[in-house]
């Protein structure tokens, strides 16, 4: 994601984020139609302004007489309090709304395309995309979007005032207000490889910050902790001297711009005068340009200001662009009736599928499970495992090769219909914001209570119910704070008691257990596998001695099948697996 | 424990009332004195900015209304030198504006790295044992947070503060030798923009900042909830439910989030409310001081645009004083971190344990030790006794929970050992620094940190002076150079934050290769094998072997082939 992006990809991304204006209604709109009201108010309000000046003080009128032209200024006034307020809340509004709609559109796109996308890059990175990444949109939304409307229009407004009373004043502005964008363009460009680098730089150093405070009772082990502070002191100044020399060509864009909007309006205000001098102009036209001349040129500062907004929102766009464009796999739209004995005959047929810019991850894999009892799969780390549980899970879809569950393709079947004849238990079982009682329902939302329990109770979990201080409802707070990994096994296995779905699937259930929770677990297992199909993912193999067929994957593809006595005797590589895993395993 | 209660946890440790915000404020200033120089530049040059476009405004206004004046009175004037000035301020304001950012931002980045060198040495005695409620990387990278919310102290606080403070007084003065009454009510003006508004806006935004951190904290955590636990919570049909949570806290946050955008709102046309009555006010005084001859004509226009211009040094305020809560909340949480005091006092004279093992075999012995953490009734370590001579190769065993980690912990001095008697070759470990003891220590454990630098840095650590010879051969001992051969640049491939990039067994490679490099006579194994793969672990434990010789081991395990190596076992419960 770091990657310098090409020009096709920055492209693609502001019309994206242009696409995205839709979600926010007319809040946008609206927003920026307030703050060009307020910029013709301001005109108005200059005229006005120079007009009761100079009848005051040249024409000698009693400030009296000009209650009328007064009271307008004061209405006009009072208007662009009210529509700089608007402005404001609109545009937010506006922005919040972008946010909160694109927030869920990407949430919901990632749940289309699935944990293993999710995995591959990387659920941390993905969840700062959706958070910081979507909120660097405000601004982009909020300040830098009405900037360019803003832009667009005000300084042709004023100059359409302008030309018409004075050709001079509008030839000033017409021949600087060309330079400004030239000169922001020039130099903004250079300014903005270098900017980038700024932030790049910027984030590394605060990522080195960090890194050395999580890893501070390492350098301590090393004795090099004291040695670091003047590293981190030595890392920041060179961080100020690169940045500073950076800095010092970025703030020449807006040099450029203040120096002409400076110089500009001071020889307004020059050529004003002498032709008021020499009677060639009326006082309340001088006081207007001169009035008006600052108003000209903020609009390309506030876009200059707004600049950084831009960058920042593209920045997060490129990134939310990777997510919106990944395709999905192909939903089936088939409902899946379960047959009346409830076994299931899966069958893998000649399965190939590789991960995105990546080696072959499953090849000609083909297999049968068709009855229900025990099975394994193991293999070394990278041998496919997981990707074959994701094909089977519907989570994603063979490149080559078909499943088939009860003779009927995989891939035609409806995912939810499928997912129904399925339980899963992971190494680290999810739960859910809600009560103990409600984390085991979500099995089968339409179980009573009593079967909720009778499941929990057949899963061990009354066995820490009493621990919990509100018992069955205790409420479960975020990433299951204060349950342990045993505890969250037995609730994942209650989910499964209480589902009865014809096929079990579990990713390397004894993980992290306790030798008590690992011996139960594995009874627990046996007894299920009595009527169901049961699929275990296994690293450690003496839990699954006794399955009916152990598949042994190695590159992508079956390397063995059979009992453990089969494989011990036909297959080297099983032999070599067992022999590491008795010499390393763990007796606890 | 959620982050929210360490936080008050730590808070309520400090007998001492809390701070003030007044205090507060004292203590960063005081941070950045040593760089008042670049502030006070910084602040010098705005200031000259600001006053020169003041200025620019008002003589422009006065240049116009003289010449128009002077025309129609047909009377001849010296235009020169205010056509002149008009040039100069402009030119003045022009490069005031360049050098002030250049000058404000360097400044800002000298207090930044001051910043981090002073609370990394506040924060280094108190590392591990002082920090253990920072353990989690959410807590870290708030730390993290709060002190670039510091960076901006200067620039979006302090600078524009110090300067309305200044220019006000000044901007004051300058009206009233024209014109006291105006300069009276352009006064109260600038102090509704630039006190009362500030004022209104911290109390409005008093605790939103810590409301806004809880949520997004929850956010995210929904999020990753969601994006981790995929398969399950759409297998068992859950998904709807957690998109609802995503978006239900989403929506909180951007509920608090517009609120704090309404007050800005508010107090931003509150401003031009202000700014633009004062206008019209000060229009009707000028006609009325005219009429009463109390000001010539030719200063109606500049007076009128200086009132108007004068708003410039306050404007900016309200906006800035919205950071101000967040970074008082900021500080005290840094400042309340960086008061406490060491778990572990360093002795006043420590013993010289490298004298002592000139004369003595380096023995640990532990007798009748009991231990409790700090602030914590539960006993750990309850009636310890065990001896491990100098070349010996202990074990320790016992269920999670009974205290194997603690006698690492204590080993390397990270707390007090008050209760019972743990000796270093004779000398009791209260009286020995912790740098002497972690001299004679090497630690290989699953918790191990590898830095987000290259491979060869993070070797480099354990042993500075080293020749890329000895990191070659430290690396084929720990069985890790074949997998550094493939890798793209070799020993100086970056390993990103917390060595990803590498497997388990990889890291646990170059932390075996770092204790060869370190060559100390003592080897601490905690669980070195936990985690790893069945054949990992094979290649790991060969490496293991290769490290133990020679040496006085303390071994942390349940592996079986690296227990029948030891010479004795404590099984502890």
């Amino acid at each position: 994601m770091n990657k310098p992006s090409s020009k096709t990809e920055l492209s693609a991304a502001k019309t994206w984020l242009k696409q995205q204006r839709h979600y926010a209604g007319q809040l946008l709109t609206l927003s920026m139609v307030c703050s060009i009201v307020a910029g013709f108010c301001l005109i108005a309000q200059a005229a006005l302004l120079a007009h009761v000046v100079s009848q005051i003080v040249f024409a000698d009128s009693h400030w009296q007489q000009q209650q009328t032209p007064l009271l307008a200024l004061l209405a006009l006034m009072l208007a662009r309090v009210l529509l700089s307020k608007y402005t404001e809340q609109f545009a937010f509004r506006g922005a919040s709304e972008i946010k909160l709609a694109l927030r869920k559109e990407l949430y919901l796109k990632l749940t289309q395309l699935g944990p293993s996308y999710v995995e591959q890059q990387h659920s941390a990175e993905l969840s700062e995309v959706l958070h910081t990444g979507v909120e660097a949109l405000e601004s982009y939304y909020a300040r830098y979007l009405p900037a360019v409307a803003f832009c667009a229009i005000m300084p042709l407004a004023i100059l359409a005032v302008v030309l018409p009373v004075d050709w001079l004043t509008g030839l000033i502005f017409l021949v600087t207000a060309p330079l400004v964008p030239l000169f922001m363009i020039l130099i903004g460009l250079k300014a903005e490889q270098l900017n980038q680098k700024h932030w790049q730089q910027l984030s590394r150093m605060s990522n080195h910050f960090l890194d050395i405070l999580q890893g501070l009772a390492q350098l301590k082990l090393f004795n090099a902790s004291r040695a670091e502070a003047a590293a981190i002191a030595s890392i920041a100044d060179q961080y100020r001297r690169s940045t500073m020399s950076i800095l010092k060509v970025a703030f020449l864009s807006s040099f450029a711009l203040e120096f002409l909007a400076t110089m500009s309006i001071a020889m307004v205000a020059i050529t004003v005068g002498f032709r008021l001098y020499w009677g060639e102009l009326d006082f309340s036209v001088g006081f207007m340009l001169l009035l008006l001349a600052p108003e000209f040129y903020l609009p390309f500062r506030n876009l200059g200001q707004a600049y950084h907004a831009k960058m920042k929102g593209v920045a997060a766009a490129q990134q939310m662009l990777q997510i919106v464009q990944a395709t999905p796999a192909r939903r089936g739209t088939k409902k899946f009736t379960a047959r009346a004995d409830q076994c299931l005959n899966i069958s893998y047929q000649q399965i190939g599928f590789a991960y995105p810019e990546q080696r072959q991850a499953l090849q000609n894999l083909s297999l049968q499970i068709d009855s229900p009892g025990l099975y394994a799969i193991i293999g070394p780390s990278g041998a496919g495992k997981s990707t074959m549980i994701d094909t089977l899970l519907g989570f994603l879809q063979p490149s080559e090769g078909c499943i088939t569950i009860n003779g009927e393709d995989l891939v035609q079947l409806e995912r939810a219909s499928w997912q129904q004849q399925l339980a899963w238990v992971p190494q680290n079982p999810q739960l859910i914001y809600g009560s103990l009682l409600q984390n085991i329902q979500l099995a089968d939302p339409n179980a009573n209570i009593a079967q909720v329990k009778a499941a929990a109770k057949k899963a061990g979990v009354d066995k820490f119910i009493s621990q919990l201080e509100h018992g069955w409802q205790q409420p479960i707070g975020e990433r299951g704070a204060g349950i342990s990994g045993g505890q969250r096994q037995r609730i994942a296995m209650a989910r499964v008691f209480l589902k009865q779905a014809p096929l079990l699937i579990l990713d390397e259930p004894s993980a992290h257990l306790d030798a008590d929770t690992q011996r139960w677990l594995v009874d627990s297992l046996n007894d299920y596998a009595q009527q169901h199909t049961v699929i275990v993912i296994a690293h450690r193999l003496q839990s699954i001695q006794q399955a009916k067929t152990i598949f042994l994957l190695n590159q992508g593809t079956l390397s063995a099948q059979g009992s453990h006595r089969e494989l011990l005797q036909h297959s080297r590589l099983y032999r070599e697996l067992i022999a590491a895993d008795e010499g390393a395993g763990n007796v606890r | 424990m959620s982050a929210k209660l360490n936080i008050n946890h730590l808070h309520s440790e400090s007998q001492a009332p809390p701070p003030s915000d007044r205090q507060i404020i004292f203590r960063l200033l005081s941070l950045t004195r040593p760089h008042w120089r670049w502030m006070g530049a910084g602040i010098v040059l705005a200031l000259v900015t600001l006053l020169a476009n003041i200025a620019l405004l008002t003589t422009a206004g006065w240049f116009i209304s003289a010449m128009a004046a002077a025309g129609i009175a047909g009377v001849s004037m010296n235009y020169f030198t205010p056509a002149g000035v008009i040039r100069f301020l402009a030119m003045i304001r022009t490069a005031g504006r360049y050098a002030e950012r250049l000058v404000t931002h360097n400044a800002t980045f000298l207090l930044l790295a001051q910043l981090r060198q002073w609370f990394y040495q506040k924060l280094e005695p108190l590392a591990p044992a002082g920090l253990q409620s920072y353990r989690s990387s959410d807590l870290l990278s708030r730390l993290q947070s709060d002190i670039e919310q510091l960076d901006n102290f200067y620039l979006s606080i302090l600078l524009p503060s110090i300067v309305a403070l200044i220019a006000v007084p000044i901007l004051f003065i300058g009206l009233y030798v024209f014109y006291p009454t105006l300069a009276l009510l352009i006064l109260s003006a600038l102090m509704i923009v630039g006190l009362l508004l500030p004022t209104w806006v911290v109390r409005k935004t008093a605790t939103s900042g810590s409301v806004i951190t809880e949520q997004r904290q929850q956010l995210t955590t929904a999020i990753i909830d969601g994006l981790q636990g995929m398969r399950e919570l759409e297998i068992y049909g859950a998904k709807d439910a957690q998109l609802a949570q995503v978006s239900y806290y989403s929506e909180q946050l951007a509920n608090s989030q517009l609120q704090i955008n309404n007050i800005n709102a508010q107090s931003q046309s509150a401003s031009v409310l202000v700014i633009n009555t004062s206008l019209w006010l000060s229009l009707i005084l000028l006609g009325i001081a005219l009429s009463n001859n109390e000001i010539p004509q030719s200063q109606f226009v500049m007076l009128l645009l200086l009132s108007l211009a004068a708003f410039e040094a306050v404007q900016p305020l309200p906006m800035a004083f919205e950071q101000l809560s967040a970074t008082l909340s900021a500080a005290r949480r840094l400042f309340s971190l960086a008061d406490q005091q060491p778990v572990r006092a360093e002795p006043e004279e420590p013993a010289s344990l490298s004298a002592q093992l000139a004369r003595q075999p380096l023995s640990i012995e532990f007798k009748q030790f009991n231990f409790s953490y700090p602030k914590q009734s539960q006993q750990v370590l309850h009636n310890l006794s065990l001896v491990v001579n100098q070349g010996e190769k202990i074990a320790i065993s016992g269920p999670s929970g009974s205290g194997k980690s603690t006698i690492v912990q204590l080993l390397q001095g990270f707390y007090p050992c008050p209760e019972g008697s743990v000796h270093i070759a004779g000398i009791d470990i209260n009286h020995c620094s912790g740098e002497e003891l972690r001299q004679q220590l090497s630690v290989v454990s699953q918790h191990s940190y590898l830095f987000a630098a290259s491979i060869r840095d993070n070797l480099l650590l354990a042993k500075p002076s080293a020749t890329s010879e000895q990191l070659q051969q430290a690396c084929d001992i720990a069985a890790a150079s074949e997998f550094i051969e493939q890798l793209p640049q070799g020993l100086d491939t970056w390993l990103g934050e917390t060595g990803r990039g590498l497997s388990g067994g990889q890291a646990r490679r170059i932390h075996i290769a770092q204790a060869l490099l370190k060559n100390a006579p003592v080897l601490i194994l905690d669980e070195p094998t936990e985690g790893l793969d069945p054949i990992t672990e094979q290649q790991v434990m060969r490496a293991i072997w290769q490290l133990m010789q020679d040496k006085t081991v303390i071994l942390i395990t349940h592996n079986p082939r690296l227990l029948a190596t030891v010479d004795r076992v404590y099984q502890l419960d």
